[in-house]
């Protein structure tokens, strides 16, 4: 056990099934909250299903995902639909700070366990509730995968090329965003709590969330209402103009993502893959714009001096001539890496199943910030622990 | 000049002073949240440094040369004062006060120091060491208030051996695994182009974070310093591989628009460039789309008690059917026949789509704002609501110095005189000269 962190004493009752909300939770739970899962009975989170498994069989206790989402937190089953079962999560629902659910918008009412009931019981709970569209609207009762998400809220049809499909975000990314801004949602509704006594009840509609978002969505949505336009389509940002030279380029061992955006790093680039060649040299430097043949010959040169050289080395020199150019390292290469290594960016513990791993650390560091006191929990390991407060 | 915005007294973070001294994209992402929230975000910006994302000196005439759309600024019109015009800058400005303050004069600096003293929050997201060379780094700004949460937002932190890295968010992406996974289906990862995430992972991020530290001053009385690694923060966002990876010992797979479980696809419509993106995750899923007329006969889909594994085996075939299916048919024919047999559905929706959608219209998310640079216009909205209190959306955009006087004369409590004489000399004015 480690000491005291800054949201110890915090209780969060995770009532969520996949990845947004139970990372919500674990922004909790990692800073020192005791967050509670409230599993399905059997089954348990829909995140247990997902994986990756070792060996790629199936296993609740061994998926990745779960094993990620879920560190910190205490388990318990209940069958929200039997009488005995609500009175535990009631008895939790009475002590805790904050409640994050991503039902299907009305199920919980459903359930005769809507916000009106459970705030009668405790006024000062916060309450997130996390959808795909919303809790209103005509479009609150959609279904919707993560691909959808990011087709109806994120800057999907801009990203990918021009002459093919739109291209989604790899992973789970547009699952995580949702869930951060729902537990940053809940860290406000709770400052205010406690300095008012009053709870509250958050609506997080994941198109909404990724329609605000900083990776240029929100800014070509401005830029549509201020001037008509579409965000094209295509490699490079439909932001940049003048002397900029961004993307993706392969070196002899893999990629380097190059990112000069002003005249200065412009300069540089020109210096440092035309350094053996004056007539290069000449004809880029202080350069504003290159187009059309000028512009052929530039990416038929720098994909070429790059093309040569592996792509740690690319970066190397990039940064000692400080110019942003950085190379492509695949998970294993990240966890190997010295930088992170010497961060401390991977922290171990023992799961009784799935054994020892090393996960994902600390998102950010401060005094009595992260700390992994426990793997995920086993479906209702915390079973009696958990009743027995509830009942007290 | 319009007055400088006062939210809601009962917000989460009424009373909280916020002093913004980011760039670009995450930083100040962040600080628009802590203003949504009620905090008074005050942004310090030099006259003498590009703190908006745009010269000064833009104008139509500089954009033309450069075969640049301009479409970032009202009408494609950068107009007398860019800096107040741009989207680049204005998606985030909602609520946000402006001071001018050259952080590199002595009188500036000094300034500073007293705005610090009465602040709690700093955010910043500059590249490390900036602020060390304006002799305003983090221990310098504890030392005049303790109580300050200062949050620093390095992209690789403040430590390591890659810490010094110049870089932007598709760089960093790079960096944690991110861009090696990005790409067309089942091919080399540059494929992808640019990908912003990790600019879109940190608001929420440092939002959280300056908020608990805040939670934790009530207890311990002191602020201190948050290192918001920002590289760290989205690698979270892939912590499954990094299991995988030891697990299996193996990396990511380029998918594209693709799934390990779901059986998905982007696929093109009628119309200019139209596309609609659908996801069959389970057996509900799968009857609904066995449902669809037109589509249920087609002989490449398996039968209506297929399950997940023998979907994804014929992955390509219901796609290739799907795909089919949709081509001679729009946008609205295709999501109307899969919404109603609830098929997880959507047009890909390009921005003036959104613009006009009905859905966001009933739930009232863009906000219509004006301000005397900018004219009318409608503005993103927040990115979730709560039913109990109204986030903030007051002044859309502070332009350049518009509150110099209520942050001299008022935060910091200036007399008249010692503010005029910096007027006069130059240093606080209400135009940007880089």
């Amino acid at each position: 056990m480690t000491g005291a962190q800054a949201l110890s004493g915090l209780r969060v009752l995770d009532l969520s099934r996949w990845v947004a909300g139970e990372y919500a939770t674990k922004l909790f739970a990692d800073f020192g909250a005791d967050v509670v899962k409230v599993e399905k009975p059997g089954e348990g989170s829909l995140t247990r299903a997902w994986g990756p498994f070792p060996g790629d069989v199936p296993d609740p206790e061994r998926s990745a995902l779960f094993l990620h989402l879920n560190t910190n937190k205490r388990s318990v089953a209940l069958d929200l639909r039997a009488d005995a079962d609500r009175e535990v999560l009631l008895g939790l629902v009475a002590r805790a700070d904050a409640l994050v659910e991503s039902f299907r918008p009305g199920h919980l009412e459903r359930l005769g366990l809507g916000p009106d009931v459970l705030r009668d019981l405790n006024p000062r709970l916060v309450i997130t509730r996390i959808s795909a569209f919303g809790q209103t609207g005509p479009w609150r009762d959609r279904e919707a995968s993560g691909l959808v998400l990011q087709a109806a809220g994120g800057p999907m049809h801009a990203t990918g090329q021009a002459d093919r499909a739109p291209l989604r975000k790899p992973g789970l990314l547009e699952h995580y965003t949702v869930g951060r801004s729902a537990g940053q949602a809940t860290m406000g509704a709770l400052l205010r709590a406690r300095r008012t006594d009053r709870g509250a009840v958050l609506d997080i509609a994941g198109q909404e969330v990724l329609l605000a978002g900083a990776d240029r969505r929100a800014s070509y949505l401005l830029s549509a209402s201020y001037s008509g336009i579409t965000a094209p389509r295509g490699a490079r940002s439909p932001h940049r103009h003048g002397a900029t030279f961004t993307g993706p380029f392969r070196a002899a061992d893999g990629f380097v993502m190059v990112y000069v955006t002003n005249q200065a790093f412009w300069n540089r680039f020109v210096h440092l893959v035309g350094a053996d060649d004056a007539a290069f040299r000449e004809r880029y430097l202080d350069r504003q714009t290159v187009m059309d043949a000028d512009r052929d010959d530039f990416m038929d040169y720098v994909a070429a001096w790059i093309g040569k050289r592996p792509k740690i080395e690319v970066m190397e020199a990039a940064e000692a001539a400080r110019i942003p150019v950085t190379a492509y390292l695949s998970v294993s290469e990240v966890l190997a890496h010295p930088h992170f290594r010497e961060r401390g960016a991977f922290v171990g513990a023992e799961h009784p199943v799935a054994g020892r791993l090393e996960y994902a650390g600390p998102p950010w560091r401060m005094d009595r910030g992260y700390a992994l006191r426990s793997a995920a929990p086993l479906l209702d390991q915390h079973g009696a622990a958990v009743r027995e407060e509830a009942l007290s | 000049m319009s007055a400088p915005y006062r939210p809601d007294p009962d917000l989460p973070l009424s009373g909280i002073r916020v002093i913004d001294l980011t760039v670009v994209w995450s930083g100040p992402g962040a600080t628009a949240l802590l203003g949504d929230l009620g905090a008074e975000v005050i942004r310090v910006e030099g006259n003498d440094r590009v703190s908006r994302q745009v010269s000064a000196r833009t104008t139509k005439e500089s954009i033309a040369r450069t075969g640049y759309h301009g479409g970032t600024y009202p009408d494609k019109d950068p107009g007398e004062r860019p800096y107040d015009r741009s989207a680049l800058f204005n998606w985030h400005s909602r609520n946000k006060l402006a001071a001018c303050m050259n952080l590199d004069t002595p009188e500036g600096h000094e300034a500073f120091l007293e705005l610090v003293a009465v602040s709690d929050v700093l955010v910043e997201n500059n590249s490390n060491g900036v602020l060390e060379k304006l002799g305003i780094g983090h221990e310098r700004l504890l030392e005049a208030n303790p109580r300050l949460v200062v949050a620093r937002m390095p992209p690789l932190g403040m430590s390591g051996p890659m810490s010094d890295y110049l870089g932007y968010g598709p760089n960093f992406n790079s960096l944690v695994g991110i861009a090696a996974m990005d790409g067309y289906e089942g091919e080399e990862p540059d494929s992808a182009g640019e990908n912003y995430h990790m600019d879109e992972a940190a608001p929420a991020g440092l939002a959280f974070a300056v908020m608990a530290k805040l939670w934790d001053r009530e207890t311990t009385g002191e602020g201190g310093l948050i290192e918001f690694a920002q590289a760290e923060t989205v690698m979270a966002e892939i912590g499954e591989f990094v299991l995988d990876h030891q697990l299996n010992g193996r990396d990511p797979a380029v998918l594209g628009n693709g799934d390990p479980w779901v059986v998905q696809d982007v696929v093109r419509v009628r119309g200019e460039d139209a596309w609609v993106a659908w996801s069959v995750r389970d057996d509900r899923d799968w009857a609904g789309l066995l449902e669809v007329p037109g589509l249920a006969e087609d002989p490449r889909l398996p039968a209506a008690d297929a399950d997940g594994a023998v979907r994804r085996a014929a992955t390509a075939g219901i796609r290739a059917a799907v795909a089919d299916w949709a081509a001679s048919r729009t946008a609205d024919e295709v999501v109307d026949a899969l919404v109603a047999r609830r098929v997880p559905v959507t047009e890909v929706m390009t921005e003036p789509q959104l613009l006009a959608d009905e859905h966001l219209a009933a739930r009232g998310w863009w906000r219509e704002r004006s301000h005397p640079s900018v004219g009318t216009h409608r503005y993103p909205g927040h990115p979730w609501r709560a039913d109990d209190f109204d986030l903030a959306f007051g002044r859309p955009v502070p332009g350049f110095g518009e509150d110099n006087e209520h942050v001299y004369l008022t935060v910091l409590g200036w007399p008249r005189e010692r503010y005029d004489a910096l007027v006069e000399r130059g240093l606080i004015t209400d135009h940007q000269l880089a």
